[in-house]
């Protein structure tokens, strides 16, 4: 069966590649080179894998994937950037750039040449790849923020998904007082900045930020004071789920999952595992999504991930590598895999395939809302202190959730005065 | 000549390992602690900063706050691994087929990786669908929905049941080498001289295990003071900071902070500690066996 479906992903490639706007470089002035690839386990990239022949026939260039588990990507990257030597092409999340700055070179002029439309990634995700004015590496991988619903208990409840956040806890409370399950699940435990992600929506909403434009930390302002005070408030008012506490993104997609909570505000690629028979107790009928809701009388914001690639410093190959990140960031490649019907491969980066019809209409809209979502949205500045200014606000939060803290603004101050020590 | 020399070629491949992997990285962290090395900035370690590694620990919040939780942690779980490993090898030491039976599973926990163990325990205390919270809730009606793991004391207390639990097996086993080496006739004598088992325990059994329960205590103690896994699967060192201990602190300094300077001196002050309980230990274990032989 995986031989079937591979042949058949390799025929689609070939099928696919008429549509394609990429072009070899003429004269094949790398045939002969080898271009080692270290990318995260991702369905995503291993689609993209599947169709190189198309790459490989056309630029005589042998590309080589080896891919690495997320939790230990990152140390494979120190390692690369502190030994290095091994690869050519790294994938890179967005929070890890700053930090891993020496791994990566300027590719500004090679994309150039190459033809790249820059203007056909949204502004959050092309900001990733930008280190100090220069780009260093492009999107391949870009999530954001959708609302996941159960369409059964908001109907039975006789309510609609929540447009801002002040209606979420009238809507959550809704639900709860027609059914079982909790409102929303939302994450609250430490791992990864993970229970920052929605919080930032809020703290966006109210119109603080994270840094002011000095580059200080500005979070414990009135705003995050506010938005911290809702964010953790949804636990006081019980319309999440016990235990939320310590509620890890994935501690929440599981209780969605298994019918105990009614809303799930969560990266959209979550969606294909939300109605897996094999995952989930739920059916695709009884779920559905929306864009984030939005503080009343703000824009709709959402916090993105993005994964970039780059070509690493010491990589002897350079005008290979390019070349293949050419053909990889290429929207019609894209396009080809998000319409693949052997595939159920929701991500898109490009501003084309976000609003194509045709992608729509496969997965129902899901697309628009995320371009949506991205018109407005502007992305966080990662700087190479963010790991550490990550486990602060991420701390702080937990701490407020565990009720260990009380006092929000004491605690958003600590957090602040915490960053502004960081040596 | 040759045979003279011939045991001192034959340890050149031993020593050359051991310089190779532990000598060698030891003296390189060490001088790193004197150094100032963010590893965002160079590939290898940059200008000498003398103690500036050494003083900044001594004044930062999160390293001390490190340091008391795992202070917490090393007291609580070495205390209840000993008892526990010597209680339950008091009741194992007798043969017959339950005892032999019971103990093969005991070393099933031992035999667990630390990471999955604090995997699973996270999962066996979710509120929504954790069998120990459940469990707990069906006996305990008021423990119905208690988030276990989002209270920084139940968090802490969860963390050193998953290092008990794994760790008293191993230390159960030591337990049971040492009272098989107790000469059984003066048990037998007590007994017939009518003392009670309590007495037995406490007058005769553990002061002669002194020497074993000083090992098993040491070494818990190093192994303690390592607590890593579980904190990372179980806990992520939350809430808030409430299980963060030493090494997990470390880890984050190094790996995710990329400061190798920093994270080299707080290495070798965890370094300081346990090399400062071994040599306790040993000083203990050779002033016990003078006295045993005086």
């Amino acid at each position: 069966m995986k031989t079937l479906t591979s042949a058949i992903a390799i025929a689609a490639s070939f099928y696919g590649a008429q549509a394609f706007a990429w072009e070899a470089t003429e004269g094949r002035p790398f045939e002969g080179q080898t271009v080692n690839v270290l990318a995260v386990k991702s369905s995503q990239f291993e689609a993209q894998e599947a169709r190189l022949a198309e790459f490989e026939e056309a630029t005589g260039i042998d590309v080589v994937y080896d891919y690495v588990p997320f939790p230990n990507m990152k140390e494979a990257l120190t390692t690369e950037m502190v030994a290095g030597g091994n690869y050519d092409v790294v994938s890179v999340m967005d929070q890890w750039v700053a930090s891993l700055q020496m791994l990566l070179q300027p590719i500004g002029a090679e994309m150039e040449a190459q033809g790249t439309d820059l203007s056909d990634f949204p502004a959050a995700h092309l900001r990733q790849g930008m280190l100090d004015g220069e780009l260093i590496g492009l999107p391949v991988r870009g999530h954001v923020q959708l609302l996941f619903y159960r369409k059964d208990l908001l109907e039975a409840a006789g309510v609609a998904p929540p447009q801002t956040w002040e209606d979420m806890a009238t809507v959550a409370k809704a639900i709860q007082d027609t059914s079982d399950a909790a409102g929303i699940a939302l994450p609250y435990g430490k791992l990864n900045g993970q229970n920052m992600m929605v919080w930032m929506n809020l703290l966006w909403g109210n119109g603080g930020d994270l840094f002011d434009a000095q580059g200080n930390p500005a979070f414990n302002s009135a705003a995050g004071v506010a938005a911290t005070e809702t964010y953790v408030g949804y636990l006081a008012e019980e319309i999440v789920p016990a235990g939320s506490a310590v509620f890890v993104e994935q501690d929440a997609v599981t209780s969605f999952k298994q019918g105990n909570s009614a809303m799930l505000p969560v990266w959209w690629w979550v969606r294909s595992q939300l109605t897996d028979p094999e995952q989930s107790t739920l059916t695709a009928d009884q779920v559905g999504f929306t864009a984030m809701p939005s503080v009343a009388g703000a824009d709709r914001t959402t916090f993105t991930n993005t994964w970039i690639f780059g070509v690493t410093r010491e990589s002897d190959v350079k005008g290979a590598a390019t070349e293949f990140l050419g053909w990889l960031t290429d929207p019609a490649l894209e396009r080809d895999i998000l319409l693949d019907p052997e595939l159920d491969e929701v991500v898109a980066v490009h501003i084309s395939n976000l609003t194509d019809a045709e992608v729509n209409e496969r997965w129902g809209g899901m697309h628009q809302a995320a371009a949506d979502a991205l018109a407005t949205a502007e992305g966080v500045e990662f700087g190479d202190n963010w790991p550490r200014i990550s486990l602060i606000i991420e701390t702080a939060i937990s701490s407020l959730a565990s009720g260990e803290e009380t006092d929000v603004q004491a605690v958003l101050d600590k957090a602040v005065e915490g960053i502004a020590a960081i040596r | 000549m040759q045979d003279r020399l011939l045991p001192y070629w034959l340890l050149v491949p031993a020593f050359i390992i051991v310089l190779a992997t532990t000598i060698y990285p030891l003296a390189y962290s060490f001088i790193t602690s004197f150094r100032a090395w963010d590893m965002t900035e160079s590939r290898s370690p940059q200008g000498f900063v003398g103690f500036d590694n050494y003083i900044y620990a001594a004044s930062e919040s999160a390293f001390l706050n490190s340091l008391w939780v795992t202070f917490i942690f090393v007291i609580a779980s070495v205390t209840l691994t000993v008892v526990l490993a010597m209680a339950l090898a008091l009741l194992l030491r007798r043969k017959g087929p339950m005892h032999t039976f019971t103990r093969i599973i005991l070393i099933l926990p031992f035999a667990m990786s630390p990471a999955l163990i604090g995997v699973s325990y996270r999962f066996m205390f979710n509120p929504e669908f954790g069998v120990l919270a459940k469990g707990l809730g069906a006996i305990f009606p008021s423990l119905q929905g208690v988030p276990w793991l989002a209270d920084p004391d139940l968090a802490m207390g969860i963390l050193v049941l998953t290092d008990v639990w794994h760790w008293t097996p191993y230390m159960t086993f030591m337990c049971l080498g040492g009272l098989a080496s107790i000469p059984k006739e003066t048990e037998e004598a007590a007994r017939i001289d009518g003392a009670s088992n309590l007495r037995i325990v406490f007058g005769i059994i553990l002061p002669q295990m002194r020497g074993v329960i000083l090992v098993m205590a040491v070494l818990k103690t190093i192994f303690a003071l390592k607590m890593f896994d579980q904190v990372v699967t179980l806990t992520g060192g939350g809430p808030g900071t409430s299980t963060e201990t030493l090494a997990y602190f470390i880890f984050n300094v190094g790996f995710r902070w990329f400061d190798m300077g920093y994270a080299s001196a707080l290495a070798w002050i965890l370094t300081a500690i346990m090399m400062f309980i071994s040599t306790w230990y040993v000083r203990m274990l050779l002033s016990e066996r003078k006295m045993a032989t005086a």
